[in-house]
């Protein structure tokens, strides 16, 4: 079995089976812990409302907050949409979920996917770069997030190599794709034991500020 | 003005000194760790479980907290002052805590000296850090958990621990207590201001505090007159206790369960339908949102901070005010406990209004606003006060872009943290309590 076999095939499978597994048993693990009930009187109680409120509005702070966290906050809607565009609408990926999932979807002109995988990739380097000279960022980085942002970083960097069939040291260029695939599995076995997960506990969370703030009678 | 700020400042002399005398059990280092994760596991919910799972180190509510604004230190994130829950959770609470204990090192009794300067002297629980979280996280809550720790660690600051033993051993707050209550009464009435206590039965049931009765008596004055005015059935009952609920800050729970069961017994005593809370934010918090929590039942009457009591009435028509003339322009500070923890924002304004005066927002206010800097018992913490002063400095800075006249509350601790902060920063905007600006002008 060659590296490309082995990443296609049982490397893949593992992966997912980790990422799934691992998926449910943190979400499943984090929510049966126990409730408190508040006697307190509440003084909204539209809690449903509240809650689809805070996450929608929690991606639009207001000015006088958002003025000083813009550069954070730019950047961070900009790698994630340019992450799952080069992921989802790039011409050579389709073929893959396809497998899985039996339909395909149209693509971007490859072109313009590299343009968004280089800028997606800028970002991320320059939000590395300001993790380590930042005070808050250097006070409150763990090595979660050191290797989190490696895992995105790796594949985007793989991708650009595979597809400009440039062989690091040598590697042909089913070895660069091979590792391209395998970078996107460590990705995926991280996931579940990572931070990466706000992917699923951003909603529930901002939903559960939004229930909070309402039984305090503030639109938050 | 300034003889107030040298009151406050002799207050928190008075209190580190009491503090230092307080003799704590002598913990072994192990037994302080243990004693917070005690805590930590008696206190961590769902909800808050959720919220540390989904931190994303964005840092993004440093940006928006007074204490790293002013000093620009990373250690001031909001997040970060949590970190020990966070530790605590992800080791021995979380799912996969048993891998986690492989790579992630226990909380040490040094982190515990770390951290308690950061939620005592650098948080005053003000929540605006609660507001921007891109990942919904409330900290505010969590900060509390942390404080309630370190102090059943024996590690809070000396004035707290003063507060909190004064209010278990002796039922009084800074030395104040019925007797307190008695004589302010008798010097109210000897100007005309009728203040009923201890009456049997009453449908309202007012409290007093122990900041009105030694710096802000025209507070109490005011608060009477109004509901003299109203023509209501209230009392204020000598045992119930004080109003500002220091011990609400200070992390120790069973002060703070001892102060708010004496409130709720005189209340529900005296069958009120209603309590009032006078201008104080802490009292106001803990006796809304943790009353029915302590004594384990709904309850079953109503709590009210006064500003928002006031500002219902004028709206109903029922408390008549006189315009004030044309000209006087003021900024409203929300108090945080009264704001952006309890949603009391259109109230106080409107009675502003009704009163004629402009308003002059800040740029950061109601929901956003920044606290004085003394919120959380920050005022009477003196270890605290360069990082107090730095704070209060981006507060007065919004309040002079407004270019109002005065600067307006319904917070006795904010109005403290505003005359302190004013001495030493030599501002000369004055500071007014709402309730005293509204009885002024009583039609």
């Amino acid at each position: 079995m060659t590296l490309l076999e082995f990443a296609r095939g049982p490397g893949m499978q593992w992966a997912l089976v980790i990422f799934l597994v691992g998926v449910v048993w943190r979400l499943v693990g984090s929510f049966l812990i126990a409730r408190r009930r508040d006697l307190s009187k509440p003084k909204g109680t539209a809690y449903v409302k509240a809650g689809a409120r805070s996450m929608i509005m929690r991606s639009i702070p207001p000015h006088e907050l958002e003025k000083n966290i813009q550069f954070q906050h730019l950047t961070g809607y900009a790698w994630h949409l340019g992450f799952f565009a080069t992921l989802l609408l790039f011409g050579p990926h389709v073929p893959f979920f396809q497998q899985f999932l039996g339909f395909g979807w149209p693509t971007l002109p490859n072109v313009v996917v590299l343009v968004i995988g280089g800028f997606t990739l800028a970002i991320l380097i320059a939000l590395v770069i300001r993790r380590i000279i930042h005070p808050v960022m250097r006070q409150i980085s763990t090595l979660d997030d050191w290797i989190a942002v490696s895992l995105v970083i790796i594949p985007l960097v793989t991708g650009f190599l595979s597809y400009a069939h440039v062989g690091v040291f040598g590697a042909r260029y089913e070895t660069m794709l091979a590792l391209h695939i395998l970078s996107i599995e460590a990705l995926l076995v991280w996931f579940p034991f990572s931070k990466l997960m706000h992917l699923f506990y951003t909603f529930p969370s901002r939903y559960k500020i939004g229930v909070s703030m309402e039984r305090r009678g503030v639109k938050a | 003005m300034s003889a107030v700020a040298n009151d406050i400042q002799k207050l928190r002399e008075e209190l580190r000194d009491r503090g230092a005398t307080v003799r704590s059990p002598e913990l072994a280092p192990a037994e302080r760790v243990a004693r917070v994760k005690e805590v930590f596991a008696r206190r961590l919910d769902a909800n808050m479980a959720t919220y540390l799972e989904t931190c994303l180190h964005c840092g993004m509510c440093a940006e928006v907290c007074h204490f790293y604004e002013a000093t620009g230190e990373g250690k001031y994130t909001p997040i970060y002052k949590v970190e020990p829950l966070r530790r605590f959770y992800r080791r021995e609470l979380a799912p996969m805590g048993w891998l986690r204990k492989l790579v992630m090192r226990d909380i040490t009794p040094a982190d515990l000296d770390e951290w308690q300067k950061l939620v005592y002297d650098a948080c005053t629980q003000c929540g605006r850090c609660d507001m921007i979280c891109p990942m919904g996280i409330h900290i505010s809550p969590m900060i509390g958990v942390m404080r309630e720790a370190i102090a059943e660690a024996g590690l809070q600051p000396a004035e707290n621990k003063a507060l909190a033993r004064e209010v278990l051993e002796k039922g009084t707050l800074m030395g104040i207590g019925p007797a307190d209550y008695r004589r302010v009464a008798a010097e109210l009435a000897a100007q005309g201001i009728d203040v009923p206590l201890d009456k049997p039965k009453a449908s309202v049931v007012m409290l007093m505090s122990a900041m009105d009765a030694m710096l802000f008596k025209s507070a109490i004055a005011a608060t009477a007159k109004i509901m003299n005015r109203l023509g209501l059935d209230w009392t204020i009952r000598t045992n119930a206790g004080d109003a500002a609920m220091f011990d609400w800050t200070s992390g120790d729970e069973r002060a703070k369960a001892a102060a708010i069961r004496k409130v709720v017994a005189e209340t529900i005593a005296a069958g009120a339908k209603t309590l009032i809370v006078p201008e104080c934010g802490h009292g106001f918090a803990a006796l809304r949102w943790d009353g029915a929590n302590v004594v384990g039942a709904e309850l079953p009457f109503e709590v009210m901070a006064i500003s928002e009591f006031v500002g219902r009435e004028i709206e109903a028509g029922r408390l008549k005010v006189k315009p004030l003339p044309a000209g006087k322009s003021v900024t409203y500070h929300d108090p945080c406990k009264v704001g952006r923890w309890s949603g009391v924002f259109e109230e106080p304004r409107n009675a502003l209004k009704a009163i004629g005066v402009e308003i002059r927002e800040m740029e950061s206010h109601a929901k956003t606003n920044y606290c004085c800097g003394g919120g959380g018992g920050v005022v009477l913490n003196e270890r605290a006060n360069k990082l107090r002063a730095g704070a209060f400095h981006i507060k007065m800075r919004e309040a002079d872009a407004t270019g109002a006249g005065s600067v307006v509350t319904a917070c006795g601790h904010c109005r403290m943290t505003f005359i302190a902060g004013a001495q030493h920063a030599n501002w000369q905007k004055p500071i007014e309590s709402l309730v005293e600006l509204v009885a002024a002008n009583l039609a």
